[in-house]
C-alpha cells in the first residue's frame, strides 16, 4: 500500500514537470535552449529503450547504436529522395522502427542465447559491422561527410519540434512503465533477477529476451529518427560506440531499473556536456569532460548501482519503514 | 605467387600482434571468468607509452621495456582498483570494464593529445630482404618471430613450471587450488599484469607496422581480439594462436581481394561459431 501511495507521489511530481516543460518554452525563449532541450528528449527516449534492456531484462548490450543509426538513416535517406512533407516524416520513422524490430529480432534469435560476455561482445562487433557497412556503402551515405537534407514545413519552428519531441517522451514514458507492469515485464524481472530461477518455473527465457530486445530496439530507432530530424544532417557518427556509451552512461548514472532514471541522466549528461564545452574556452581539458562522466560512471556501478533514482528511492524507502516504525511503537505504548 | 607469400606475410604479422592481445584477454576470462573489456584501453596506452620513450631516446628497446612496464602498472591498478571491487559479478564487471575504457582512453588523449602520431620501425629493422624474386619485410617478420617465441614462452610457462600449473589448476577449480593453501588471488593479480604487459606489448610492436597511432585504435584492435577469443575458446592459448593466425590471414587476404568485406568476413566468422559451438573452435573441454 505504502509503496503505492509513493508511486503515485513521484506520477505527481513528474507530471508537474512535465507541464513546466510544456509552458516552459512560452515563457523562456532562446533558441539554444530550446535545442538543448529537445536533445535531451531525444536522448532520453534512447536510453528509456536502454534500460529495458539493462534494468530490466539484465542484459547489457554493447550494440544498441545500431538500431539508433538504423532509425536516423532511414529518415534522412526517404526525406533526402522524396518531397518532404509530414506524412513522409511519419512514414519513414514508422519504417524505421519496422526495420529495427526485424533486425533485432533476427539478432536476438542468434545472440541472446549466449552468456552475458558473448552477447555483449556481439552486439559490439554487429554495431562495428553496422558502421562499417554505412561507411562503406557510400552512395547511399555518402560515408562520414554525411549529407544534410530538408525537413517539412512544421519542423522548421524549433518550438514545434520541441513539443512533439516532448510528447513523444512522454507517451514513451508510459508506454514503457505500462510495458514493464504488465505481467510480461514482471517475467522480464524475474529473468532480471534470477535467470535460472525463471526457467524452472517453466518460463521461455529466450523469448522473453527477445521480445525486450525488439522493444527496445524499437524506440531506440525512433529516438534515432528524431535525432536525425533535429539536426537535419546524417552521418556514420549514429552508429559509433559512442551513441551506446551514451546510453550507457544515462541510464547507469540515472538509475538502472527505473524508467525515470535515463530521462534525469539523459538531462544530466547533456545540460554537464553543453556547459562543459562552453567551458572549454576557459582550460583545454573540459574538452574532455567525458573523463569525468567515465570516473563517476565507475563509481556509480561500484557504490551505487541504482543510480541517482534508485539510491533517492532507498533512502526515501528507508525513511518512510523509519515512521512506520516510530508509529507502530506509538500504537504498542498507547495500547 | 609472390603475392600469395606476401599477403601470406602480411596475415601472419597481423595475426601474431593480435594473438598478443588476444592471449592475455583469453587467460584472464579463463581464470577469472573477467571479460576485460578495457584491455583495448591497455593496449593504447602501451603503444603510446611505448612510442613516446622510443621517440624520446630513439631506441625501440627502450620503447619496448617502456610500454611492457606500463602495462605492468595499469594491470596492477586495473586489477586491484576495478575488478576486485566487483569481482563475481558478470554484469558489473562488463560494465565496470567498459567505463574504465573511456576513461583509460580519454586520459590517453589529455596527455597526448587527440591527434595521431607517425611512427617509423627503428633503422635496422627498416627494409626488406630478397630471396629468389620474393620481398620481405623485415619488420613484419620480426613480428612474427616475437609472436612465435611469445607464444613457446607462454607455453612452456603454463606446461612446464609450477606457477603454470597452479593456473591451469585455477582454470579448472579456483575453490580447490584455493583450499590447498594458494593464494589464488594473487594469482589472478599476476596473470592479470602480464596480460596487460602482453596487450600493451602488441600496442608498441603494432605502432610502426601502422606507421601511426591514434587515440581509438584500443577498441579497433579490441574487437579483433574478441573474435579471437571466441573463435579459439575462451582460456586456451593454442587455440589463440590459431585463431589469430586464421584472423589475420583472413583480413590480409580479403582486404586484398574484397576489401569491403575484410571485416565483415571475420564477423561473420565469428558469428557462425558462437551460433554452432560457442565453446570455441579449438577449445578442449565440450
Amino acid at each position: 500500500m505504502r509503496r503505492n501511495r509513493f508511486t503515485d507521489k513521484e506520477s505527481l511530481l513528474f507530471l508537474i514537470i512535465g507541464l513546466a516543460l510544456f509552458v516552459f518554452p512560452f515563457i523562456y525563449e532562446d533558441r539554444s535552449m530550446l535545442i538543448l532541450f529537445t536533445q535531451i528528449f531525444i536522448f532520453a527516449i534512447f536510453a528509456m529503450s536502454y534500460d529495458i534492456l539493462l534494468g530490466f531484462t539484465g542484459i547489457v548490450s554493447f550494440g544498441h547504436a545500431m538500431f539508433f543509426g538504423i532509425g536516423a538513416y532511414c529518415v534522412s535517406v526517404m526525406l533526402k529522395h522524396y518531397e518532404p512533407t509530414m506524412l513522409l516524416v511519419t512514414g519513414a520513422i514508422i519504417l524505421g522502427v519496422l526495420f529495427s524490430l526485424i533486425i533485432s529480432f533476427v539478432v536476438g534469435l542468434m545472440t541472446l542465447r549466449l552468456k552475458s560476455h558473448y552477447y555483449a561482445m556481439l552486439t559490439l562487433a554487429l554495431a562495428g559491422l553496422f558502421l562499417v557497412a554505412a561507411e562503406k556503402w557510400r552512395t547511399l551515405t555518402y560515408g562520414n561527410d554525411g549529407f544534410t537534407f530538408r525537413v517539412p514545413e512544421f519542423f522548421h519552428n524549433r518550438l514545434h519540434f520541441y513539443l512533439v519531441c516532448l510528447v513523444l517522451m512522454i507517451i514513451v514514458y508510459f508506454g514503457l512503465k505500462r510495458f514493464i507492469q504488465s505481467p510480461l515485464g514482471r517475467i522480464l524481472l524475474a529473468i532480471k533477477d534470477n535467470e535460472q530461477r525463471a526457467e524452472s518455473l517453466g518460463y521461455q527465457v529466450l523469448h522473453y529476451k527477445i521480445i525486450a530486445s525488439i522493444v527496445a530496439g524499437g524506440i531506440a530507432s525512433l529516438s534515432g529518427s528524431l535525432y536525425a530530424l533535429s539536426l537535419r544532417f546524417v552521418n556514420t557518427s549514429v552508429f559509433t560506440m559512442d551513441i551506446t556509451l551514451d546510453a550507457l552512461l544515462m541510464t547507469i548514472i540515472g538509475g538502472v531499473g527505473t524508467l525515470i532514471g535515463p530521462v534525469l541522466g539523459a538531462a544530466i549528461i547533456e545540460l554537464a556536456h553543453h556547459w562543459l564545452t562552453g567551458l572549454a574556452k576557459v582550460h583545454w581539458i573540459f574538452e574532455r569532460w567525458l573523463i569525468l562522466f567515465g570516473i563517476v560512471y565507475i563509481l556509480a556501478v561500484m557504490f551505487f548501482p541504482n543510480g541517482i533514482v534508485g539510491s533517492v528511492r532507498k533512502l526515501v524507502a528507508k525513511k518512510g519503514k523509519k515512521e512506520d516504525v516510530s508509529t507502530s511503537e506509538n500504537i504498542v505504548k498507547e495500547g | 605467387m609472390e603475392l600469395f607469400i606476401n599477403l601470406t606475410i602480411n596475415g601472419l604479422a597481423t595475426g601474431m600482434l593480435i594473438f598478443l592481445l588476444a592471449a592475455g584477454l583469453t587467460l584472464i576470462f579463463g581464470l577469472m571468468s573477467v571479460l576485460n573489456f578495457a584491455h583495448g584501453g591497455l593496449f593504447a596506452w602501451g603503444a603510446y607509452a611505448g612510442v613516446w620513450l622510443y621517440l624520446l631516446t630513439n631506441s625501440f628497446i627502450a620503447g619496448i621495456i617502456g610500454a611492457i612496464f606500463m602495462g605492468i602498472i595499469l594491470g596492477f591498478i586495473t586489477e586491484k582498483w576495478i575488478i576486485q571491487p566487483v569481482y563475481g559479478n558478470h554484469v558489473q564487471q562488463i560494465l565496470i570494464t567498459l567505463g574504465f575504457m573511456i576513461v583509460l582512453s580519454e586520459f590517453l588523449k589529455v596527455i597526448w593529445g587527440p591527434n595521431q602520431i607517425a611512427v617509423t620501425p627503428p633503422a635496422y629493422l627498416t627494409g626488406s630482404w630478397e630471396i629468389g624474386n620474393i620481398l620481405i619485410i623485415k619488420y613484419r617478420a620480426f613480428i612474427i618471430v616475437v609472436g612465435l617465441l611469445m607464444y613457446a614462452l607462454i607455453y612452456y610457462l603454463l606446461k612446464h613450471t609450477k606457477i603454470g600449473l597452479i593456473v591451469r589448476a585455477g582454470v579448472i577449480n579456483k575453490e580447490m587450488v584455493q583450499s590447498l593453501g594458494i593464494n589464488i588471488k594473487r594469482i589472478f593479480l599476476y596473470v592479470f599484469m602480464a596480460g596487460a604487459a602482453m596487450a600493451a606489448l602488441s600496442g608498441m610492436l603494432i605502432a610502426p607496422y601502422a606507421g601511426v597511432i591514434h587515440g581509438n585504435m584500443g577498441m579497433e584492435y579490441a574487437i579483433l581480439a574478441f573474435i579471437v577469443v571466441v573463435i579459439g575458446g575462451m582460456g586456451n592459448i593454442t587455440g589463440s594462436i590459431l585463431a589469430a593466425t586464421l584472423v589475420g590471414l583472413i583480413g590480409s587476404f580479403m582486404a586484398y581481394y574484397v576489401p569491403e568485406l575484410s571485416l565483415a568476413v571475420n564477423m561473420l566468422i565469428m558469428a557462425v561459431v558462437l551460433l554452432v559451438r560457442p565453446q570455441g573452435l579449438f577449445a578442449l573441454k565440450g
